[in-house]
């Protein structure tokens, strides 16, 4: 690959988290392929790693461990998470402000709005929104039975996103591959990466609309992706219920 | 991991025990107040609790994944409070880069510490816009865009900065 499409400038930003979306995903495809790149990271890595240490050591109260292992005592381990909150905001509540009552009522609503979507989705695998916004359950295999994960894909299918939760991380080696198939021919929708939780959000790219494609599939494949499936299934579904 | 993946609560507990200050120190440097750092510290941990099971070794050390989970949990928190600028975070600049962390256990410490004393002398070597750059991405999770907003400065002098100072830091860092 010629220097010039490497992207090693942008790694000290990429590894800091402060690339813009775009930036991002570009430079998150091209790691899949470029074990060059993909070393110069782990160096940066290295370094954001050790920045933790800067902080001031901190001592917590002692009794956080006692609140935190009633807070675990009735959770189980790998239980799959269909909706995946970004923090607790069952403890946020006593740090807010009068002011910020509403937004909390606005994000309960939310959340449970969400929850409701999701339990339709499960039930119906493919929920049309009356704007002919489309949402689909996946499918998790034998392989990852705690992964999730939905497609939501807008009225004339120009526009696609698929969000993972609870997907295994994979090696340096391997990616993971979404691959749209019609009349029995697979093409690939995007190459991913999940985050240390096994979360990620990704728009799905197809040279037409996502309405045209029968159905939808997750595979794990070598890093820069396969022109075809060759690995196992982590998640599948059908695109329409017809 | 693999005990906790399979709710050992007594592996749960040591692992607690082992990396409670790190968690809590990296979630109060962010969020600047020690209640939600505590919040921040039990969701980390319970995060873990639930999700042992994605943890790859071969991928990053413990430490590295628990730190990466704390960041993004409390710059999200950071970033839901931004409309209360009271609750400021911390920067490299409001940290003294010369202090000595109090050690609890002087044996298992000693290594700790020469790793924090490595990386104070690193970044107090670094310009302070460039440190000011770092600490903006670092601790409020802004991205390059926003910083340059927030700095007045050019989005390209932010980039460079942002390079530089990682470029640098790693080379001293390498060079210890």
């Amino acid at each position: 690959m010629p220097e010039s499409t490497h992207v090693l400038e942008s790694l000290p930003a990429y590894v800091l988290g402060c690339l813009d979306e775009a930036e991002d995903q570009l430079v998150s495809q091209h790691l899949a392929g470029c074990h060059l790149c993909r070393t110069e990271l782990g160096s940066f890595q290295a370094v954001t790693d050790q920045l933790a240490l800067a902080v001031p050591e901190a001592e917590p109260p002692a009794e956080l461990k006692q609140r935190l292992m009633e807070r675990v005592q009735g959770l189980q381990p790998v239980r799959p998470q269909p909706v995946r909150g970004r923090f607790s905001l069952a403890g946020m509540q006593r740090f807010l402000p009068l002011g910020g009552l509403a937004s909390l009522l606005v994000i309960l609503v939310l959340i449970v709005a969400t929850v409701s979507l999701w339990q339709r989705v499960n039930q119906l695998e493919v929920l049309t929104a009356p704007q002919g916004m489309r949402a689909i359950a996946l499918h998790s295999s034998d392989l990852t039975p705690d992964a999730s994960g939905f497609v939501v894909i807008s009225a004339d299918g120009q526009n696609g996103v698929l969000i993972v939760d609870q997907m295994p991380t994979l090696d340096t080696e391997s990616t993971y591959q979404l691959w749209l198939t019609r009349n029995g021919q697979s093409i690939s929708g995007a190459l991913f990466s999940v985050d240390e939780t096994g979360y990620r959000g990704v728009r799905i790219v197809a040279p037409e609309s996502l309405l045209l494609y029968s159905s939808i599939r997750i595979t794990i494949e070598p890093v820069g992706g396969s022109p075809s499936p060759t690995g196992e299934q982590i998640l599948g579904g059908s695109l329409f219920n017809s | 991991m693999r005990l906790i993946a399979q709710a050992q609560m007594d592996a749960f507990g040591e692992l607690y025990d082992r990396y409670k200050r790190l968690v809590f120190s990296v979630a109060y440097a962010i969020v600047g107040d020690r209640a939600i750092a505590e919040e921040v510290t039990l969701d980390v941990f319970m995060r873990v609790w639930q999700r042992a099971q994605t943890y790859r070794p071969e991928r990053a050390k413990v430490s590295t994944w628990l730190v990466a989970i704390t960041r993004h949990q409390a710059i999200d928190i950071v970033r839901w409070r931004k409309s209360h600028p009271e609750a400021d975070s911390l920067g490299w600049d409001e940290i003294s880069l010369h202090e000595r962390p109090a050690h609890h256990d002087p044996r298992e410490q000693v290594e700790l510490s020469q790793e924090r004393e490595r990386i104070h002398k690193a970044l107090a070597q670094l310009p302070a816009n460039q440190r000011e750059a770092l600490a903006l991405a670092y601790f409020r999770g802004y991205s390059q865009v926003q910083i340059a907003e927030a700095l007045q400065e050019p989005l390209g002098t932010i980039k460079t900065r942002i390079r530089t100072a990682l470029q640098k830091l790693r080379q001293m860092l390498q060079e210890d």
